[in-house]
């Protein structure tokens, strides 16, 4: 007979790369032996894994051959096309259903025992749901089977066909109504008695899976359900560029806005990490967007790793060394750059705001806010925008394909929204249709940082569509600017430092005011240099309004003077200070003169009573009324802060979880061929041992290399082997570890695994044991002569 | 992407470059549907509003002809959301309608049964409606019209008004084809007045914007001929009926038998009646007497002279006039109380504009020119500013002693010329008039007086008169080309641009207006000069700024 284990040996060295290459946790770590490899294919992890990854056609595939072989019927593409395809209308269904077998035999969740009839891949049962194809459990064998024919018997009760319809196709549990004398208890009664249901409790009856399957007339499925239709295309791809080419620049500006509201002032963490929702809210005033945009804002520059925690305590969050490179970049490259950090990101960052399971709030940049699951739904996201171009997509839509995709991982709605809303705010996509950056991100590997092939290409994308640069300003005499169009870089610089910007777009206005004109006077422009540049942007001549505020607040600039002293020296006679400041020996005192009686110094107070006491003054100390304070040096002691905050050092985990650079396609395929080259060889020896006479299998050592004594074997393999012996009904020898720590021998014929326990039936004691995994330590098939 | 003449910004601005050859174009196709909200002389700036839009809705245009628009005479594409939000702004309007029931009289009936759930749902409408006649009507108090027209407004569900306009009284009315003052020969309307005329006429109710001096009369008198029905206008003061009685029997065939004064000194009520916003809003035990003129006659028409000014109990009398069509008439739709909305929803919407610029470039307004000029305090009055209390600031300030030889140098300057010198503080103006040897008008002069002064000034007897802001409105004074301000109201744009308005009837040689606002450098008052040049600064009269001091050299 033809184990699951023997099939996958059998495998060409095409196929075997083909199935590791599907199911990349079969290949890493490198399994030792085929066998070891069939034993980890038919884990309960690995078949999770690999089904939670079927669309819902594949899914009712293997539902369907599962369950019928389940019922013992040799499953061919016959028999499973008869058992789903739909009316003769769907005949597509008839032509797909032989593909879609051969997808699940090359990914090893269904194999073929003999050429044409297939086998779900052991354990597969114990993977899919409670009831598959909405069936119930089979038979128990001391059951009868009834004959359906007694229910179109004319004392068959009324009630009784309808119920049995209603459970059909499943759910297969019914409710018995509370009232037991209503026609509805009397139906169920009587079909409890002819053996058409079984009574699980009290309260419930079930459609065992043979009867229901003769009432669908063998069918398991009632076609394949179709993929759900995309939004059909109504924008031009005009319109979508031009609107993530909008959100591109605002994105790109407000992430510099942060960097250049942090450099000055970093933004106090919160103790568990976090930016506290006052700073975010702050923020958010400041940049002019919500609190949720906001947040999405500052996680992108994390994302990009263009701001950080300083790490210190009381931690801030403050521009990286790389976001000075980013700031030089053009404005293309610097959207690129977000962009591609975005994409293989697990930041969450709208459930900024909702509250974790103890009921604290979460804050945005803090490092526990993200999921390790947000990267493949991202790239999920593109591809499924992909292939609705110009076609604006909502987040019902992508549920509806993501759900058709891979029934048993539905992404969170909310999620899905959120993603979509990050695009359209990076640009990704723009009137929610992926724009040309957006399908360059689709086409590139998934879940790997882009390459710099790949940013050059979205930066390329967007330099394509951004409206030409204009570098013309015109003034107008009501103090007011307008840029008919995207500015230059080197005009809209001049315009942040020289004026407030009343309105952005396509174009920007910008205002001159008093308070505009003195920050530029402040960096260090005079008025005839501002009004030199501002003429060079200009077509006309500068308005005269604006030329007399420029100078005006010139005028008025730098009146005040202010600068840094620590203590001053007051006198009314100014002889007494003569000479003080020119004394090379008071030079440490920092002395300097403000006016002929009012001396300053950098050195404290303290100090400098001291040092004039020393020279023969007698200076007395004042307090800011004037009034005489007595020489209290308490304040010149010095004390140390005591530490009592947390340990240096806790803030510096790693906020953000994005995955390393993965391999290329072709270096896995090569990898993947040197591995299967490998297990083939290993394969060879086995064979020639089990030639020599060796009669287990499993006693092969393995990759522990333990070896030695009978029954010690793989643990993986053991449980192969049991899933497979389960699944045949075939009879093995478990070795067992006794309470004693002794090994006991008995064969038995496994019935199921799961929950780490193996139920088997006691072949020699006719009974029924379950026995805790760890404690097998071997298995061994039954030889045919036994 | 074309090369429109107009910038759609995502703020819902829209940016219209002038110079561009399809300028004229453009500004007519976003007429309907954007607020002018700036002309300065490079590039205009229009906003659309969800008032602005509805009202485009109310005058016949639809969702599409506006994005149309906006895509035709676009420079860069336009934002996706801005015109998602448009259609969706446009569709509010008219899915609860007001109609006339022939049982149960006015109804607010509605296409859309949960909006109509909604609005009853609400607070604001309470008291407002009456019984539900069925699933998708519902009975409206006539009275409660207007409030519950601008509650609806509010809410944003805007209603459509069918239940039309009472006819009111039949009163032959037409223009005079010639012109008494200037020896019976012949006069038209000029082509914008005209086309304010029929903008008003078409919407039913509203507001015409024009500049001051531009003729207002003449729209209300030519709404008047195609209305012919007996009038009743509301004007600022007693001196302003006045000047539209006389200009109502230049100007129409009514006689003075016809045109009746409602004022404190008379109370006629004639088929056109004049009536003063004071006289109204006078009360006497808490009621106010005189709301009986409301009613006297079944006016066909009100007008609302200077609808920036009206006073709050005008509002509330106003949204009881809801059946009779309604036009208000302003120069400077701006007002410091940020009322403008509920002009609209109870006067009506805007519904002619124009840049003042455009009139003077046609010629029916003087050019004027606009100088700040800026006076240094002496150090004295400097530290007597610096430590004054913020409430006495401004008028320190603005009654700065070194303002009068400033004003005998301007006054000096334009010698022969009509000059007026405007200010706020009386104990300023009687220093002033002192200074100059001029008259002087405040409110205290009595109105016979007042009439005198002005008819001596355009005569041109007297050339220099000092006002208080008795003459910021409606005083019509041709020659005056001069204008000088030495103190406002603080901060008031409307004040300002009404100033100007006094110099901006055309001279007969063409002369250039001159104005000039005297304002104490580094004070309160430069802050206050600054915001009250806004409104004309918008509407592109830039100001030259000029030191006291380079005003001797030149």
């Amino acid at each position: 007979m033809v184990t699951f284990s023997d099939w996958l040996c059998a495998r060409s060295d095409a196929e075997l790369v083909a199935l590791l290459s599907h199911r990349a946790d079969l290949a890493s770590p490198s399994p030792s032996t085929l066998l070891s490899l069939a034993a980890r294919a038919t884990s309960r992890a690995s078949l999770q894994r690999a089904t939670t990854a079927l669309d819902a056609a594949h899914l009712m595939v293997l539902e369907s051959v599962a369950v019928l072989d389940s019922l013992g019927e040799i499953v061919t593409t016959e028999r499973v096309v008869a058992a789903i395809a739909a009316e003769p209308a769907i005949a597509n269904d008839a032509t797909t259903i032989p593909t879609l077998l051969e997808d699940l035999t090359d990914t090893a969740l269904l194999w073929q025992s003999h050429p044409g009839i297939y086998r779900p891949a052991p354990g597969i049962e114990e993977t899919l749901d409670a009831y598959p194809a909405g069936l119930g459990p089979a038979l128990l064998p001391r059951d009868g089977r009834p004959d359906t024919a007694i229910l179109q018997a004319p004392d068959a009760p009324a009630g009784a066909r309808a119920i049995l319809a209603a459970l059909q196709w499943g759910p297969p549990v019914g409710r018995i109504p509370s009232a037991s004398d209503s026609p509805t208890a009397a139906a169920i009664g009587w079909l409890i008695d002819r053996g058409f249901v079984r009574q699980v409790d009290a309260h419930h009856v079930m459609l065992p899976r043979e009867i229901a399957l003769d009432l669908r007339s063998g069918r398991t499925h009632r076609g394949l359900p179709p993929a759900p239709a995309l939004p059909e295309p109504t924008l031009t791809q005009a319109t979508i560029d031009a609107e993530s080419a909008r959100a591109a620049q605002e994105i790109v500006r407000r992430v510099a806005e942060v960097i250049s509201t942090w450099q000055v002032a970093p933004a106090p963490a919160l103790k568990a990490g976090g930016l506290g929702v006052r700073e975010l809210r702050r923020l958010a005033q400041q940049l002019e967007v919500d609190e949720l945009t906001t947040a999405f804002v500052v996680e992108l520059a994390l994302m990009t790793g263009l701001v950080t925690s300083d790490g210190a305590d009381p931690a801030s969050f403050a521009p990286t060394v790389e976001a000075d490179e980013w700031l030089a970049a053009d404005l293309p490259a610097r959207w690129a750059a977000l962009a591609s950090a975005w994409c293989p990101s697990a930041r969450a960052p709208w459930l900024v705001g909702s509250r974790d399971d103890r009921g604290a709030l979460r804050s945005a940049l803090e490092p526990e806010l993200h999921r390790m699951w947000v990267p493949r739904l991202r790239s999920e996201l593109l591809r499924v925008l992909a292939q609705a171009p110009r076609a604006a997509v909502h987040a019902d839509a992508v549920v509806a394909v993501l759900t058709w995709r891979s029934p048993r991982s539905v992404p969170p709605h909310a999620a899905v929204v959120a993603l979509l809303r990050e695009a359209n705010l990076l640009g990704i996509t723009g009137a929610h249709s992926l724009a040309i950056g957006g399908h360059v991100l689709a086409a590139a590997p998934p879940l790997t940082v882009p390459d710099d092939a790949t940013r050059l290409a979205l930066a390329g994308s967007l330099t394509q569509t951004l409206p030409e640069a204009v570098d013309e300003l015109l003034l107008q005499g009501d103090l007011t600017g307008i840029v008919p169009g995207r500015p230059t870089p080197e005009l809209e610089a001049l315009l942040t430092e020289s004026t407030e910007v009343e309105s952005r777009g396509a174009g920007v206005t910008v205002r001159f005011t008093a308070a505009s004109v003195t920050r530029a006077l402040d960096a260090g422009r005079t008025a005839d240099e501002l009004l030199t540049e501002l003429t060079q942007h200009s077509r006309a001549a500068i308005p005269q309004p604006l030329d007399y505020l420029v100078h005006d607040a010139a005028r008025r600039h730098g009146q005040v003077r202010l600068g840094v002293a620590a203590s001053y020296v007051r006198v009314d006679d100014p002889v007494l200070l003569a000479g003080l400041v020119d004394d090379p020996k008071l030079a440490s005192l920092g002395l300097f003169s403000l006016a002929p009686t009012v001396l300053a110094a950098t050195a404290p107070a303290a100090q400098l009573l001291t040092a004039l006491r020393e020279r023969g003054l007698a200076p007395a100390m004042e307090d800011p009324d004037g009034n005489v304070v007595y020489a209290d040096l308490r304040a010149a002691y010095v004390r140390l802060p005591t530490r009592r905050g947390r340990r240096a050092g806790q803030h510096s985990r790693s906020v953000d979880g994005s995955p390393e650079r993965a391999l290329s396609a072709p270096e896995r395929t090569e990898r993947l061929r040197g591995l299967v080259a490998r297990l083939r060889e290993q394969s060879h020896l086995t064979q020639a041992r089990r030639t020599q006479g060796a009669p287990s299998l499993a006693a092969i050592p393995a990759a522990s290399g333990t070896g030695g004594g009978p029954g010690t074997s793989d643990p993986l393999v053991a449980l192969g082997l049991l899933r497979e012996a389960a699944a045949d009904g075939r009879e093995v020898w478990l070795d067992m570890v006794g309470p004693a720590g002794g090994i006991t021998r008995r064969r038995v014929r496994p019935l199921r695994i799961d929950a780490g326990r193996l139920r088997a039936v006691d072949v020699a004691r006719e009974s029924e044991i379950t026995v805790a995994v760890h404690r097998v330590a071997g298995v061994e098939h039954v030889a045919e002569s036994d | 992407m074309s090369d429109g003449p107009l910038i759609v910004q995502s703020d819902k601005t829209l940016l219209l470059e002038v110079d561009h050859p399809l300028a004229d174009a453009a500004r007519r196709a976003i007429a309907p549907f954007a607020e002018l909200e700036r002309a300065p002389e490079h590039v205009h700036t229009y906003r659309l509003t969800p008032l602005g839009l509805w009202n485009a809705r109310a005058a016949g245009h639809d969702a599409e002809q506006v994005v149309n628009v906006l895509l035709a005479f676009s420079r860069y594409s336009v934002p996706h959301a801005l015109l998602v939000d448009v259609a969706e702004t446009m569709s509010r309007y008219g899915r609860l309608q007001l109609s006339k029931h022939p049982v149960h009289g006015l109804v607010l009936t509605s296409t859309d049964r949960a909006v109509l759930a909604e609005v009853l749902k609400s607070k604001r409408t309470a008291g407002l409606v009456g019984d539900r006649i069925d699933e998708d009507t519902v009975v409206v108090h006539a009275s409660e019209r207007g409030h519950l027209k601008q509650v609806l407004l509010k809410l944003g569900w805007p209603a459509e008004d069918l239940a039309g306009y009472v006819d009111g009284e039949k009163h032959p009315i037409a223009l005079s084809p010639t012109d008494p003052a200037h020896g019976d020969s012949p006069w038209e309307m000029r082509p914008y007045q005209e086309h304010a005329v029929d903008g008003f006429w078409h919407g039913g109710s509203g507001v015409v914007v024009l500049p001051c001096g531009a003729g207002k009369t003449i729209v209300g008198a030519g709404a008047m001929a195609r209305s012919g029905t007996t009038t009743l206008i509301l004007v600022t003061n007693t001196v302003s009926a006045r000047q539209w009685r006389d200009e109502l029997l230049r100007r129409t065939t009514l006689t003075s038998d016809e045109i009746g004064e409602y004022s404190g000194a008379r109370k006629e009520v004639r088929p056109v009646t004049i009536a003063t916003y004071q006289v109204l809003t006078t009360k006497r035990k808490g009621v106010y007497t005189h709301l009986e003129l409301l009613d006297a006659r079944d006016w066909g028409l009100v007008i609302y002279d200077e609808v920036h000014l009206l006073p709050a109990p005008i509002f509330r009398m106003t949204a009881n006039l809801q059946a009779r069509r309604r036009l208000g008439l302003t120069a400077t739709l701006v007002r410091e109380d940020g009322r403008e909305d509920e002009v609209f929803s109870l006067i009506g919407p805007k519904r002619y504009d124009a840049p003042w610029k455009d009139i003077e470039a046609q010629g029916y307004i003087a050019p004027a020119d606009c100088v700040e000029v800026r006076l240094t305090l002496p150090e004295r009055d400097r530290m007597l500013y610096a430590t004054a209390e913020p409430e006495d600031k401004y008028r320190l300030a603005a009654c700065a002693p070194g303002k009068n030889a400033l004003v005998s140098q301007l006054v000096a300057q334009h010698e022969g010329e009509p000059t007026l010198v405007i200010g706020q503080y009386i104990d300023q103006l009687e220093e002033l008039a002192d200074h100059l040897g001029a008259d002087i008008i405040t409110g205290a002069t009595p109105v016979r007086e007042r009439q005198r002064l002005f008819d001596a000034f355009r005569t041109g007897e007297i050339t220099k008169l000092v006002v208080s802001k008795v003459a910021n409105f409606s005083i019509d004074l041709p020659e005056a080309s001069v204008a000088i301000q030495v103190s406002g109201s603080f901060g008031s744009r409307q004040e300002e641009a009404q100033r100007l308005g006094r110099i901006m009837r055309p001279k007969t040689d063409g002369r250039t207006a001159h104005f000039y606002a005297i304002v104490s450098r580094d004070t309160v008052d430069q802050d206050f000069a600054a915001h009250r040049q806004r409104f004309l600064a918008e509407q592109g009269y830039a100001y030259r700024i000029v030191d006291a001091d380079d005003l001797t050299v030149g």
